[in-house]
């Protein structure tokens, strides 16, 4: 039997492994495939292609992946100095999460794919939260994850998702100003959105954090079930 | 096509999965150079990556065409050898790639093999390789040093060499009578099992082709196109793929 097949937005970036050195590579971190494997899905990586969004229809679930800023003038601002885009994913991922929201095809925006939705949905974003929040426990530094509870609004798609254990991960320094359409769900202790959905679609899900790092079932297993 | 709009076929190409640094990171990832995606993307296609942590085949419903990618070498024990000193396997790979080639053929769908993708069709097929070519040609001008562009004006001539073709054959239709082509390999194909050679190195008779002229499109190229301005094998797949993809509208339709 077939399983959901599910795309998961790529990163390009130069990369180096063997002989090869920083070769202009199109990659995701092993944990997303596991995740949507271990949850039943089977996963295929979508790097960016401007051309159209007509892979949607042979997908059955979307992930829109972690990765790099969005260009604030997606959502009419000017970048900020802290702040580094990535055009070639801007411009293949907005037009699929648009078409994705559109076709009501499941979708699960982790960390960046979370504000890619946002924006998608006419939200906007903060380009550096430690000058919004005066902190940075939602990235405390290179390379390590801000742990956290998260707040959920009761009877919510993620508060049932979630059910009662609240910790999460994080690694940003943007975060959601506007949710636009979307309606926000999950906050942290500063008030900070964290997770966002449209309870009027099949499943569209937003989390700023990182549910693949520790393969979490709950969150991809909701994705694949409502994706079959 | 009424009522249809031309949706781009939809190619399949298989990945590295292995350790990889970027961005100051270090992590286990799925991978491919960009290389590969431009040439679908240039032919027309819209590429997504197949990677090797999945034990199924059931994706290639989805897909209207494959390329199978370059990489590390494949494990000798497959054609019943011993393991050479020189070799550097990719089991993941090994157990994905020949899974998915064997369902490829089984349904016919269109497929490209780049390097190691052509070896895969040939151990595939029941064939063998020769696993350090060194051992029998007596040189190493198949393998170019890494990071180089052999067909780059100022490059060495390692890497660098004729491909002269089989007349009458479906690669000398696409190709011509010769062509000169980029190579980064030390394994390649001793007997290409069901598949057809039908080009060489006129320097050293290694195989630089195989095709199976029997299926829609079954080709395999022994150097790196992805890595030229000569794509015509990527838009002969693509192309082939459109073909499949409008088979299996009228099947569904019918």
């Amino acid at each position: 039997m077939r399983r959901p097949i599910i795309g998961i937005t790529a990163y390009v970036e130069p990369a180096s492994w063997g002989v090869w050195q920083d070769l202009p590579t199109t990659l995701l971190p092993h944990a997303y495939t596991e995740a949507v494997m271990l949850a039943g899905g089977r996963a295929v990586l979508l790097p960016p292609d401007d051309g159209d969004t007509d892979v949607l229809r042979t997908l059955d679930g979307l992930v829109l992946a972690g990765g790099a800023d969005l260009d604030p003038a997606l959502y009419g601002a000017e970048a900020e100095p802290l702040t580094v885009a990535r055009a070639d994913r801007d411009a293949a991922e907005l037009p699929l999460a648009r078409a994705a929201l559109k076709a009501d095809l499941p979708v699960l925006g982790v960390c960046r794919g979370m504000q890619v939705l946002v924006v998608a949905a006419g939200g906007t974003l903060h380009q550096h939260l430690p000058d919004v929040l005066g902190h940075e426990k939602h990235r405390p530094a290179p390379a390590v994850y801000g742990t956290h509870d998260v707040a959920l609004t009761a009877g919510s798609r993620i508060a049932g998702i979630m059910r009662d254990d609240l910790q999460i991960d994080c690694y940003h320094h943007q975060g959601v100003a506007d949710p636009g359409s979307l309606l926000v769900t999950g906050r942290a202790e500063d008030g900070l959105p964290e997770a966002v959905e449209d309870p009027g679609r099949r499943f569209v899900l937003g989390v700023q954090w990182h549910p693949e790092l520790n393969r979490d079932k709950r969150l991809f297993g909701a994705l694949v079930d409502a994706a079959r | 096509m009424k009522g249809i709009s031309v949706r781009r076929p939809l190619i399949g190409l298989t990945a590295y999965e292995q350790e990889v640094q970027y961005n100051g990171n270090n992590l286990i990832a799925g991978m491919l150079p960009m290389t590969y995606v431009k040439a679908v993307q240039a032919t027309g296609g819209r590429a997504v990556l197949i990677t090797p942590d999945d034990p199924g085949t059931d994706v290639l419903d989805s897909l209207d065409g494959i390329v199978f990618s370059g990489g590390g070498d494949i494990d000798p024990k497959y054609w019943g050898e011993e393991l050479h000193p020189a070799a550097d396997v990719d089991e993941l790979r090994d157990t994905s790639e020949l899974m998915l080639m064997k369902a490829a053929l089984d349904r016919d769908l269109p497929l490209l093999g780049v390097c190691r993708g052509m070896q895969v069709m040939a151990v595939a097929a029941g064939g063998s390789l020769h696993q350090h070519l060194p051992d029998v040609i007596g040189h190493d001008r198949h393998r170019a040093a890494p990071g180089t562009d052999p067909l780059a004006a100022d490059a060495s001539a390692f890497g660098r060499h004729e491909v002269v073709l089989q007349p009458g054959s479906r690669a000398a239709a696409l190709l011509g009578p010769s062509l000169t082509v980029n190579s980064f390999h030390h394994q390649g194909v001793n007997d290409p099992g069901t598949f057809t050679a039908t080009g060489w190195c006129p320097d050293d008779e290694v195989i630089e082709i195989i095709e199976d002229p029997g299926r829609p499109f079954a080709l395999g190229v022994q150097w790196h196109p992805e890595r030229t301005g000569d794509l015509r094998v990527f838009a002969a797949l693509a192309e082939a793929a459109s073909r499949w993809s409008d088979r299996g509208r009228q099947v569904l339709a019918a």
